[in-house]
């Protein structure tokens, strides 16, 4: 069964960036999200991190702290679990 | 790319920073002192603190009309007299921002009296009337190189005989809205820059700036050459990861500067992946230069850095010694990065560097008229 954090976040990163041609599922976990198969620049990562941010109530202080976070869907997840208050995670 | 590979004379040159004039930044850098200072980046609402560094007795929030004008006069009158304007001496009027901080404050306050600084067209109007101007002002706004474009605009202009001598006004002055922006890129953060430095996270600051240049075709102590632009049209905020786009912008200014022995004001904005790029970039085009930057102390003034790094070039060469990278602790990124003050006299050009977004690249050669 698919940890609910990652599930949730596949789900987040497709409606953020309005992946057409992507679905949630094919996502892998540990593909790099930043030049990866799915192309994401800069600016997808910031319109990433500003979502992550309010959704989990995280702060990502910079640039290369939010290019370590966004490492892949897996690396992400840990970041957040680290971070966020548990109530707000996905059960 | 365009180059401009004749020599223009400085007539003038002067500035304005939080440390004052020209000559009083320049005693400051050397003494290692740091204008930045934690403002919350939403002024007087407050919000994360970020490192700024503003003209003394002014405020980050948005005024009508705006409390930096008193800064850009008191420059003003430090500018020659001469027919500003006319078509003998036409005006280059430069910067990111100009009054866009008003536009922010008009929605948050509905305040009408904020709407006329915020254009670039209503904001340079206003400004020709109150420094007394004529007609002849163009405005030139590219980002962070956009002193150097109204430079080399200038210098074409005074090269194509259509004018003796050009003034170059360049000014950037911090608002809630412009330090918001870079804080949403997640660069204005609470650590302070550090341009050029070995670390684990890069960090900009921004400052308040205004700088002039009085171009002449026959007057005046020194001159800029090898005027150089690239834009490497890649990314919104990104460069090239090879660097191409530092060393297209370069190599015509180092074929101007063949045989002599410079050394190199950089960008600087303490940013690790572009910093690494423009001194390894600098280093292939330069072999030997010493390479600072100053925006740990100063910030980052934006469209206004070219030419306010210019004065303080300036002012290194005339008093013989050069401020070092202030910001910071630790090791460089290379060698070739001065982390302390050094001394000039022995160097005979001064290669100046700023970059923009959009891989915007923009650099020229100082020198002895």
């Amino acid at each position: 069964m698919a940890d609910p954090l990652t599930a949730r976040l596949k789900l987040l990163i497709v409606e953020t960036l309005r992946l057409e041609d992507v679905a949630p599922a094919d996502i892998p976990d540990s593909e790099p999200l930043i030049g990866g198969g799915l192309s994401l620049d800069s600016i997808d990562a910031l319109e990433l991190v500003v979502r992550l941010e309010k959704e989990f109530g995280i702060k990502i202080a910079s640039s290369e702290e939010a290019r370590s976070a966004l490492a892949s869907v897996a690396g992400l997840a840990a970041y957040i679990r680290e971070r966020a208050d548990p109530t707000r995670l996905p059960s | 790319m365009a180059e401009s590979a004749a020599s223009v004379r400085v007539a003038a040159c002067g500035c304005i920073t939080p440390f004052g004039d020209a000559p009083a930044s320049h005693a400051a850098l050397l003494r290692g002192e740091c204008a930045l200072r934690p403002v919350g980046v939403l002024g007087r609402d407050g919000g994360d603190a970020v490192p700024l560094a503003l003209v003394p007795g002014r405020s980050l929030d948005e005024t009508a009309p705006p409390d930096w004008l008193a800064a850009l006069r008191r420059l003003h009158g430090s500018i020659p007299e001469g027919r500003w304007g006319s078509p003998g001496s036409p005006v280059f009027v430069t910067g990111s921002n100009f009054g866009v901080g008003g536009l922010y404050a008009l929605r948050r306050t509905g305040d009408g009296a904020f709407a006329a600084w915020g254009a670039l067209p209503t904001c340079t109007e206003r400004l020709r009337l109150d420094l007394g101007w004529g007609p002849d002002v163009s405005i030139v706004s590219h980002a962070c190189v956009s002193a150097h474009l109204g430079l080399i605009l200038a210098s074409r202009v005074i090269g194509a005989g259509l004018a003796d001598e050009a003034l170059v006004l360049s000014f950037d002055f911090l608002s809630p809205f412009v330090a918001g922006g870079f804080h949403a890129l997640k660069i204005l953060n609470s650590d302070f820059p550090a341009p050029y430095r070995e670390r684990d996270s890069g960090a900009i600051g921004l400052g308040d700036g205004a700088g002039f240049a009085v171009l002449s075709r026959e007057r005046g102590d020194w001159t800029l050459s090898g005027q150089s632009l690239y834009n490497e049209m890649h990314h919104f905020t990104s460069n090239r990861a090879d660097g191409s786009g530092f060393a297209r912008c370069l190599d015509p200014v180092a074929g101007v500067a063949r045989g002599r022995k410079v050394w190199f004001k950089g960008h600087g904005t303490g940013t690790l992946e572009a910093g690494r790029l423009e001194v390894g970039a600098a280093r292939r085009a330069f072999p030997g230069a010493p390479v600072v930057g100053w925006k740990g102390s100063l910030g980052h003034t934006l469209g206004s850095c070219g030419l306010v790094e210019l004065a303080i070039a300036i002012e290194s060469v005339r008093t013989g010694r050069t401020p070092g990278t202030i910001g910071g602790a630790g090791s460089a990124m290379s060698d070739s990065v001065a982390l302390e003050s050094f001394g000039n006299r022995e160097f005979d050009g001064v290669v100046c560097a700023s970059n923009a977004f959009g891989g915007a690249h923009a650099a020229f050669l100082l020198g002895h008229a």
